[in-house]
């Protein structure tokens, strides 16, 4: 089997848009392949890893100083490609070999497991020519795939789900059985692509995976004819969601990310372990402001996860808790079938015989999370526009008569946020996009008043329409000012409505202020330069708020 | 070096322009006197007093534009007068009928490379190499990126994908006049021998082609649209103006692709809102536009049609050709 049929896969899943079509294509494509070839294909179409052998920027150094290449054409033909792997696969085109080698039919396998792991073993020198070597060697076919690999870059319209299914499919089990077996980590090999299609289900098996994640959907106004006493209420937090195990007495954490980040947070994993019972609970990670007792910010909580191992220092100035919002299992027995109510009378009567029995020794890292007990919706209402004051993002509704299921699944829980912080700004600046945007002026900048001076205050990226975003490139070309490489400057003419979740103090911005989540909601056509909000709005913004 | 104004031909009025001879080259305003390179909408206007075109070209205008104008139509390679200035057409390869137009005054060379490629096409004159001293040449792709593949690879694409889906019916999306009739003649060559189905305009611009004795495959014109999910396994091919707008919003069974140079960039491939693209082109590649500019031996070069910022600062660079830049 060879890479070669990988690559044909990738162009086929490229352009089917139908999943069933998707799901019959891969579900082919497993039957007809290595297990350990299937085993990278899972790997790397799941995204388990993207690993960077070489960054994009290396890689177009590489192929102009082999080819006596000009930089500034290879940086011209990316602004319109998007995408550095893909651009030097195009100009690659017939500087390939035809004869027939050993690397001809090279399998995914040897590619991932020798050829390319070999390349980090080699001096730079060694290095450069070896991939010149396989440039020059590898079928023209192949390229795309080997330059995506090598820069860590390779993605394709395929979600897990999709993998889930065609597996489900080939196998005839339930795909809550594979989605199960796909959690966590994915080692890939002969034995872990076995594992998954083996029609024999065993419960011990899966034993040191996380359950796969529920997730809320955004809240539809029908759900305003329910009885508000159908649903049990909580804040949204803006941390980590995570599954907290205790299998066998190990403890183990897993992000819905589906990585394990024990190291991380090793004073959770010492903490837990002194419970005695097994359990596997679901809920958030944050960094806690025990005075004030609400959540610190997500980018105070930032700077924790990025260490591994983190000293005893940072443990203090950071420290995290774990709020528990569900039980999934208890001493071995799996009760996502149980009613949400019935599991939180389980959850509340496990934490305080925890409590007790570790005498108070996990309460400052470990709670479960507190109810809201709205009077009627109305009232669901108040508290959600109150979440701003304890740090939330809004409110979590969940059906007390749900069981946990997987994915997704409409009506189960609802996620009710917080409306979103707006500011009118003029746009000044825009950049040529990437990926499937490339060619496309479709980063901007935007600005607000301060006198007469038009200042910076946020970048944003999202939330034109595919018409809206054509429109604006084609203004953008005829108003520029000047060309500062990929970025433009812009006569300032266009107003939009920019809508964030926080805004604060930063000395990093020019503006003075920092917000997160910048999108652009609408475009105000209707507005003049002179109707944009000024910097001073903004600061006042943010003394209603705090 | 002369002033711009002392060109041969020049910019006015953003068309090409030989004062001396009064003459225009497919102007996009209504003028006096028109040469007109080939027959697509971009290259022509209505209501100019007089147009002169290759024979072909002269047909297929007559059919665009309507059979009463003024047209002069000359062989290729056949030198006439205007002027004092001897002009003459020669094959660029892009469509039937499509020409570069050459300029000789005072023993200067002016060569009009029109829309041109330099790959094999059936159902056109090849490309013919034309000497010059300066070159005005279009650059559609001019960035090293573009580099076509055999149109015959091309076409066994095409069958594979009709082919593999038997239980849909095959859109393919293409320009009506040459890109079409390029198509049908490559795909009949292939293992695909199923019914071809093409819409009126391109159906129309068929029996032109095929009156010109050119080769191409019979296609049933498509008469009612409702059938087109019941032609399963078949191909049809369409403008690319039908795919937007709600004319695809009628069919549940069809697969679309586009077919065209610019399919060759991912991106631009997935925001077409096709299923897939074919990068197949009646453009010159980068190397097809290099190639020309060296072979030509022209020693100084324009460009229009398209980017050409890159393209010229690599040819001051690398070839140390002299690129000059039009007032516009």
């Amino acid at each position: 089997m060879s890479l070669k049929k990988f690559s044909e896969l990738f162009g086929d899943l490229d352009s089917i848009n139908s999943t069933n079509n998707k799901v019959e294509v891969l579900k082919n494509y497993f039957l007809s392949n290595d297990p350990i070839d299937n085993s990278w294909t899972i790997y790397l179409l799941t995204g388990k890893s993207n690993k960077r052998f070489i960054s994009g920027r290396y890689l177009k150094n590489l192929f102009s100083q082999i080819y006596d290449y000009p930089q500034w054409l290879i940086d011209t033909c990316y602004l319109k490609v998007g995408d550095s792997a893909e651009v030097i696969t195009l100009l690659l085109k017939n500087k390939t070999n035809t004869k027939k080698t050993k690397l001809s039919n090279i399998s995914l396998n040897e590619l991932l497991s020798e050829t390319i792991p070999a390349l980090s073993k080699l001096n730079e020198e060694e290095k450069n020519l070896e991939i010149k070597n396989l440039w020059e060697t590898l079928p023209e076919d192949n390229h795309l795939i080997f330059n995506k690999i090598l820069t860590g870059t390779f993605r394709v319209g395929v979600s897990i789900g999709l993998i889930t299914k065609s597996i489900s499919k080939l196998i005839n089990i339930e795909e809550e059985i594979i989605s199960h077996r796909l959690m966590g980590d994915f080692k890939p090999s002969i034995d872990s692509y076995e594992f998954l299609i083996n029609k024999n289900i065993n419960l011990q098996e899966l034993n040191s995976k996380p359950y796969p994640f529920l997730l809320a959907n955004t809240i539809e106004d029908k759900i305003f004819n329910s009885s508000i006493n159908d649903f049990q209420f909580e804040w949204k937090y803006d941390g980590i969601r995570m599954q907290l195990i205790k299998r066998s007495g190990n403890v183990s954490l897993w992000t819905r990310g589906q990585e394990l980040v024990n190291e991380s947070f090793p004073e959770l994993v010492e903490k837990m372990s002194y419970i005695k019972d097994d359990f596997v609970l679901d809920g958030e990670l944050l960094v806690w402001n025990f005075k004030e007792q609400i959540a610190f910010d997500f980018s105070i909580l930032q700077k924790r996860i990025n260490r591994k191992s983190p000293t005893r220092s940072i443990q203090i100035k950071y420290p995290i808790i774990f709020i528990a919002y569900d039980l999934l299992e208890i001493n071995g027995r799996d009760i996502r079938e149980i009613k949400l109510e019935n599991r939180r009378i389980e959850l509340e009567k496990y934490f305080s015989k925890w409590k007790i029995k570790t005498q108070n020794n996990i309460s400052d890292i470990f709670k479960i999370c507190d109810l809201i007990f709205p009077k009627d919706w109305p009232d669901a209402l108040t508290y959600k526009e109150k979440s701003r004051e304890n740090n939330t993002e809004g409110l979590i509704i969940k059906k007390k008569t749900s069981i946990y299921s997987s994915g997704r699944k409409k009506g189960i829980w609802w996620k009710y946020k917080v409306d979103p912080m707006q500011l009118d700004a003029v746009l000044i600046y825009a950049k040529g996009g990437s990926g499937r945007r490339a060619g496309l002026y479709t980063d901007y900048s935007f600005a607000l008043w301060k006198d007469k001076e038009l200042i910076k205050f946020a970048s944003a990226y999202s939330g034109l329409t595919n018409i809206e975003i054509k429109e604006l490139d084609k203004w953008i070309r005829k108003n520029t000012i000047e060309k500062f490489g990929p970025v433009r400057s812009l006569k300032p003419e266009m107003v939009f409505e920019i809508s964030f979740e926080k805004i604060q103090i930063s000395k990093r911005h020019k503006s003075g202020i920092a917000v997160r989540f910048p999108r652009i909601t609408k475009w105000r056509k209707d507005k003049k330069i002179n109707d944009a909000d000024s910097l001073e709005n903004a600061y006042e913004l943010m003394k209603k708020i705090s | 070096m002369r002033t711009k104004q002392e060109y041969l031909i020049r910019y006015k009025d953003g068309n090409l322009y030989c004062e001396l001879a009064d003459i225009w080259i497919d102007p996009s305003k209504p003028v006096k006197k028109a040469l007109i390179t080939h027959a697509h909408f971009d290259h022509f206007t209505f209501g100019c007093e007089e147009y002169i075109s290759t024979k072909e070209t002269a047909i297929l205008l007559k059919e665009r534009v309507g059979d009463n104008i003024k047209i002069k139509t000359f062989e290729y390679g056949e030198e006439f007068k205007i002027n004092g200035i001897n002009i003459s057409f020669h094959p660029s390869g892009h469509i039937l009928g499509s020409s570069q137009i050459r300029f000789i005054f005072a023993e200067e060379k002016w060569l009009i490379s029109g829309d041109f490629k330099l790959q094999k096409d059936q159902t056109c004159k090849q490309y013919e190499l034309v000497k010059t001293d300066y070159l005005i040449s279009e650059c559609t792709f001019g960035l090293p990126i573009f580099k076509w593949n055999e149109s015959n690879k091309i076409a066994n694409d095409i069958s594979k994908w009709i082919t593999n889906s038997p239980e849909k019916t095959s859109l393919l999306f293409c320009y009506s006049l040459g890109k079409a009739q390029r198509l049908l003649n490559e795909i009949s060559q292939t293992n695909f021998k199923g019914n071809i189905y093409s819409h009126g305009s391109i159906h129309k611009m068929n029996n032109i082609y095929r009156e010109l004795g050119i080769d191409i495959k019979d296609t049933i014109k498509i008469e009612n649209k409702k059938k087109i999910d019941e032609l399963k396994g078949s191909l049809i091919l369409l403008p690319p103006s039908l795919s937007k707008g709600s004319y695809l919003k009628n069919f549940k069974n069809i697969q679309t692709a586009f077919a065209s140079g610019w399919m060759s960039i991912r991106a631009l491939r997935k925001r077409s809102g096709y299923d897939k693209g074919f990068a197949i082109s009646d453009h010159a590649d980068w190397d097809g536009i290099l190639e020309v500019v060296k072979k030509s031996e022209a020693k100084n070069v324009f460009f229009h049609h398209g980017d050409s910022e890159a393209l010229s600062k690599y040819l001051v660079e690398k070839e140390s050709i002299n690129v000059l830049l039009f007032g516009k």
